[in-house]
């Protein structure tokens, strides 16, 4: 069985985009993550895998400084989040996608005011200023994944996959290092899951994204990730994909009832 | 309805009480719209209603103290905002609901209290529909100093505010500290309801915010028009509902709404008007 426990991690190398040291996390006063160390290499991509109420959305929640780490640290970028707080320079160079980007339809935005956001830093300033930048930006990051025609579309006339392809479009527009992704094809029929991760490993080359991601599809893993983490409440293994996901792991991580299952489907 | 005379009609604009009263229709049309557009999408349309409504309280708690409503109903407006926002985040209940709780608690509690003061009753009429031609110089200086509060908040803030409407926790992960760009908010456009009251009254008050930012949905192409159009719609319907009243010797804020009717109605029935209007991208 090729687990490394938590304790016999590989030390931080020099090149570490994220590193995360014993870190615990409550949600209303309940436990939710307990003593969770990792570190994610610059370029790698990196997958978290567990059932549901495992913590995935929780973990990814305290990098993102929006829960409160109870115990333990995490260091971005080589800087220490203190009390969740991210220096601003830190957090440009961090894009999020949500596990549901669900709108109000009837929300007058449109395709290139959501690209522009990913571009704008958001602190106090006129919608006028860089405003040249910010359209050549935009444009350029529209084209590179094929939705210029989408420009002036309202986000709420897209279908799931153009959606996709946008959000894709706003973490692009402005040069990031750490892509979060949580089970960003949900909602993605198979052809619109395959071009997606098309696109997505496209632009991880060009650009050089480190990308952690939560998925639920562990042959999606198998095929692109470099690495996995399973988590459950706690780290109970990592390691390369095809010796991580062997059956006696998976069976630690989601319960003996699901290899189960996967073995006759 | 009388005949039109134009030549009466310009010249009752020659007397400063009515030249007061468009320019402080047109200012309140401009922040109410420039708020509203965010009131609207945030779907906080009976927020500014039932604010409308709770001021009521302020306003009579000050005439039983014997202090002007002027005076009571800001720090008041402030309250209900923050009280509303307090309330929000410590229970679990909807927000109509809630705001339902309030304004009717408020109104019931106001109508004792003025009843009371037993002096007031002649007066509950403007309270109700406010006066817009007893605007003073002192009331137009509060709502050009609010106008100016407010146009820096949308303009300093814009972009956060069109991510925070679109998908909070986006705008989270970005570092946006939502409690506080919501307090902001909150605390405008109460200040802003509150200021209108005389102008409006309690029961229309709530117009100015939606119905121009309604109009302005139906005609925009993207979200920074439609910001600039409900402004924009706000203050031609003040200046449009002002010219009729004076034509028509009609009730000035009640023909101000008339006209936001019609200009909403206007904008939803010919959606190909968005032809005409210049696409913006900032």
């Amino acid at each position: 069985m090729s687990v490394m426990s938590p304790q016999s991690l590989p030390l931080p190398s020099a090149n570490s985009v994220l590193e995360i040291d014993r870190l615990s996390v409550r949600r209303d006063r309940r436990p939710v993550l307990q003593d969770v160390s990792f570190s994610l290499s610059a370029g790698t991509d990196v997958a978290i895998v567990g059932p549901n109420g495992a913590g995935k959305s929780t973990l990814v929640q305290a990098i993102l400084g929006i829960l409160p780490c109870e115990e333990g640290q995490v260091k971005l970028l080589g800087q220490t989040l203190a009390n969740g707080q991210i220096p601003s320079a830190i957090r440009d160079q961090v894009a999020y996608l949500p596990q549901n980007f669900l709108v109000d339809r009837r929300i007058p935005l449109t395709v290139s005011e959501l690209v522009s956001l990913g571009w704008d830093k958001l602190g106090l300033q006129f919608p006028w200023a860089r405003a040249k930048a910010r359209r050549l930006a935009v444009r350029s990051a529209l084209e590179r994944v094929g939705a210029s025609k989408l420009a002036s579309r309202f986000i709420s006339d897209l279908s799931g996959g153009q959606t996709k392809r946008v959000l894709l479009a706003y973490c692009l527009v402005r040069s990031r290092q750490l892509l979060i992704l949580d089970e960003a094809p949900a909602g993605l029929d198979v052809r619109g899951e395959a071009d997606f991760y098309q696109l997505l490993y496209e632009l991880k080359a060009e650009q050089g994204w480190t990308i952690l991601q939560i998925s639920h599809d562990l042959d999606m893993v198998r095929r692109h990730c470099d690495r996995v983490i399973c988590l459950n409440r706690r780290l109970l293994c990592q390691g390369v994909p095809e010796t991580t996901l062997a059956p006696e792991n998976l069976s630690a991580t989601y319960g003996s009832e699901f290899v189960r299952y996967r073995h006759h489907h | 309805m009388p005949a039109v005379d134009f030549e009466n009609t310009i010249a009752l604009f020659q007397y400063p009480f009515m030249q007061r009263a468009l320019i402080g229709g047109i200012v309140t049309g401009l922040t109410g719209g420039l708020l509203g557009s965010l009131t609207v999408v945030r779907q906080l349309s009976f927020f500014s209603d039932a604010l409308g409504h709770s001021t009521m309280l302020g306003i009579s708690i000050g005439i039983v103290c014997g202090l002007s409503p002027s005076v009571v109903v800001l720090p008041f407006a402030l309250l209900f905002a923050l009280g509303f926002n307090y309330l929000i985040e410590k229970t679990d209940l909807w927000t109509d609901a809630l705001l339902n709780l309030i304004y009717s608690s408020s109104l019931a509690i106001s109508v004792i209290v003025l009843s009371l003061s037993g002096t007031y009753q002649g007066n509950l009429n403007s309270l109700l529909f406010g006066d817009i031609l007893a605007l003073q110089p002192s009331d137009l200086i509060v709502d050009g100093a609010l106008l100016v509060a407010c146009a820096l908040f949308m303009g300093l803030t814009l972009r956060t505010q069109m991510l925070m409407t679109l998908h909070e926790p986006l705008a989270i992960a970005r570092g946006v500290n939502i409690k506080a760009h919501r307090n902001a908010f909150m605390v405008l456009l109460s200040l802003v309801v509150a200021t209108s009251i005389k102008a409006i009254g309690v029961l229309l008050v709530g117009a100015f915010i939606v119905i121009p930012a309604c109009a302005a949905r139906a005609l925009s192409r993207d979200f920074t028009s439609y910001v600039l159009l409900s402004a924009g719609l706000g203050a031609l319907s003040a200046a449009v509902g002002m010219l009729a009243s004076a034509a028509f010797n009609l009730p000035s804020g009640p023909s101000i709404v008339v006209a936001q009717l019609l200009l909403f109605l206007g904008a939803t029935a010919f959606p190909s008007t968005k032809a005409f209007l210049v696409e913006r991208h900032f």
